[in-house]
């Protein structure tokens, strides 16, 4: 497979402290990436790195590279990114009555010049989307009103009007119930894109996500298949609680379960409230 | 023909026919004949064509241009900031006016009539450049509105402080300027603004996408590949010039901004092209009606047209508020 992205020596700081620390790899065409780690391991901070947000790789507490196709990803512009990475957000809040229409018609943005109009053939592919993500009906509906499960289905759908072959996922599946979770994580593996996706479930990343990076402390502990991932050892290491590695026998995918330590000191008490 | 299409024929015939009504309207009386006449004909009175093309016509269109500058101005900072109470006034733009012609009243009164539109436009301008400081230092949407009002009081604050100790003769006139009046524009007036008004809506037009995108938040447009804060500085200096101009040929005319645009979202949409065309149409039949009422409805003299769309914005406040109180 080609590389499509290379990460090479990324840090990050920011008075003294490490959002990054010495971060490599590569990610190749077609490949569905699941970065996984405790809150602050700068797993959200990787992904603004990865598409250049605010100009953030010419800041000067950031060293290192990232080269996208084999070109810098700071010789890109803004509008080059857009092309190359659509990314879904976690949070994608509005006050306006916008219309599932209007949400989708964002998409065409970096393909379009200024003074452009929708032409007959936008209209064609938005509604393709939406019919991918099974949500067709839903065009001239409110943004708003749909689930939290149906939004992200139509960001989604968004992200494929927008053409990038790379997808980017900021926690997906928050605030979605179990069902949804499944929904919109089996419609990402089934396009056929390179994702690279934050994700706080670990078995929910193990089941879905071909490759594991995972963060802690800005640092890339283990980067490999869930099952060379999501061992015991390093996973003690990174939540603070043990835990097994057992494999689902419905559908034969590494899955990890957590549990309290019998005693328990004090500062574990501590850690426990904080990672479950 | 889509619903969207027959809603803006049907708003552009209502614009059409409210300039030919409103021209008719006066102490003068002319009928519509006279007036058809005289637009397209000869015009056999003298003292109808008069006042037809030195008072009726500039005043008329006057209030069409203003109504959509003012309703444009508020749509537009209300996408781009996310904000559906942003406005024009919000953002110190007439109380910097207001300095600029305080200022001019006092220093130079025998100039007056160039003097006070200028000087009332480079206070907006002035006004709008610490906002914009404000804004680039602080980065924050909900702080540059609030940035906005506290520049607004603090230019209040000197305005009133110098017409306390001025002259009252020039008190009263910056007084009466503020309260906003159509009754002393010429066409002139009506070209300048129009060519600001152009300039504005040409930009909406190109630049219509990166508007809406921002609409899902700056995060989801800066991914889309649009500059979020290059953008947002460059509506804001068009509102404000915008704005600055109608104001200083004006005075201060409120709510318009804030009202026409929560109108348009509900009965037209809330993306940029219809809400800033939609706008336009509805604040220039707005502001046309509401000048009538100014000019007509006390026997020998005017009501300041601000008054009418000060008290009528509180009102449709109200309205607003109860709405979504019964509704929660």
């Amino acid at each position: 497979m080609s590389t499509l992205i290379n990460v090479s020596q990324l840090t990050w700081k920011i008075n003294n402290k490490y959002i990054l620390n010495n971060i490599n790899f590569d990610v190749c065409k077609g490949e569905i990436i699941g970065i996984i780690g405790p809150n602050g391991a700068g797993k959200t901070s990787l992904l603004r790195c990865l598409t250049n947000q605010t100009n953030l790789l010419n800041d000067k507490n950031l060293r290192g590279s990232i080269f996208l196709k084999k070109r810098d990803l700071t010789s890109y512009s803004s509008k080059q990114i857009a092309k190359h990475f659509a990314i879904v957000m976690q949070k994608n809040e509005t006050i306006f009555a916008l219309s599932v229409n209007d949400v989708m018609k964002m998409g065409l943005l970096p393909h379009k010049p200024l003074f452009a109009f929708d032409t007959d053939h936008d209209k064609t592919q938005i509604l393709l989307a939406l019919d991918k993500v099974g949500l067709k009906h839903e065009v001239n509906h409110n943004f708003n009103e749909l689930s939290g499960g149906e939004q992200q289905r139509v960001l989604i759908a968004r992200a494929l009007v927008q053409s990038s072959q790379i997808l980017i996922l900021d926690e997906p599946t928050n605030h979605l119930d179990v069902y949804y979770q499944h929904q919109v994580l089996r419609l990402v593996k089934q396009l056929n894109l390179t994702v690279i996706m934050t994700v706080h479930d670990l078995n929910l990343a193990s089941l879905y996500c071909q490759r594991l990076l995972l963060l802690n402390h800005g640092q890339l502990l283990a980067d490999g298949s869930p099952t060379e991932v999501l061992t015991p050892a390093q996973l003690q290491q990174v939540f603070g609680l043990p835990c097994k590695q057992n494999i689902d026998p419905v559908n034969g995918a590494t899955q990890v379960s957590f549990y309290l330590p019998e005693q328990e000191s004090p500062s574990k008490k501590v850690m426990v409230v904080d990672h479950v | 023909m889509s619903k969207l299409a027959l809603t803006f024929i049907a708003l552009v015939l209502l614009m059409v026919l409210s300039v030919v009504m409103a021209i008719t309207f006066g102490p003068a009386s002319i009928n519509t004949s006279e007036l058809m006449s005289c637009l397209f004909a000869t015009c056999n009175n003298s003292i109808v064509n008069s006042v037809l093309w030195q008072v009726r016509i500039p005043r008329v269109l006057v209030a069409l241009v203003a109504g959509m500058g003012l309703a444009i101005a508020g749509a537009i900072l209300q996408n781009t900031t996310r904000n559906p109470l942003a406005d024009p006034y919000l953002f110190g733009i007439v109380s910097g006016a207001g300095l600029g012609a305080t200022i001019a009243n006092i220093t130079l009164a025998n100039s007056l009539t160039i003097a006070l539109p200028l000087a009332a436009f480079l206070g907006a301008l002035f006004s709008v450049l610490i906002v914009v400081f404000i804004a680039k230092v602080l980065q924050q949407m909900e702080q540059l509105l609030l940035a906005g009002v506290a520049v607004s009081f603090m230019l209040a604050a000197i305005t009133q402080f110098i017409l306390y100790f001025g002259e009252p003769f020039a008190t009263n006139r910056v007084i009466f300027w503020l309260m906003g009046s159509l009754a002393r524009v010429e066409m002139i007036n009506f070209y300048v603004i129009t060519s600001v008004l152009m300039l504005v809506i040409i930009c909406v037009i190109a630049f219509h996408r990166q508007i809406d995108a921002l609409l899902l938040g700056d995060d989801s447009a800066s991914s889309l590949g649009v500059n979020v804060d290059k953008l947002r500085l460059l509506m804001l200096g068009l509102c404000a010039a915008l704005t600055a101009t109608i104001v200083a040929y004006c005075g201060g005319i409120g709510f318009v901004g804030l009202m026409i645009p929560h109108i348009v979202r509900h009965l037209i949409g809330v993306t940029s092209l219809k809400l800033i065309l939609g706008s336009a149409l509805i604040g220039a039949i707005f502001l046309i009606w509401v000048d009538v009422i100014a000019r007509s409805s006390l026997p020998h003299a005017e009501i300041p047209i601000g008054i009418i769309t000060s008290a009528l914005g509180s009102l449709f406040f109200l309205f607003i508020m109860y709405r979504s109180r019964a509704v929660a």
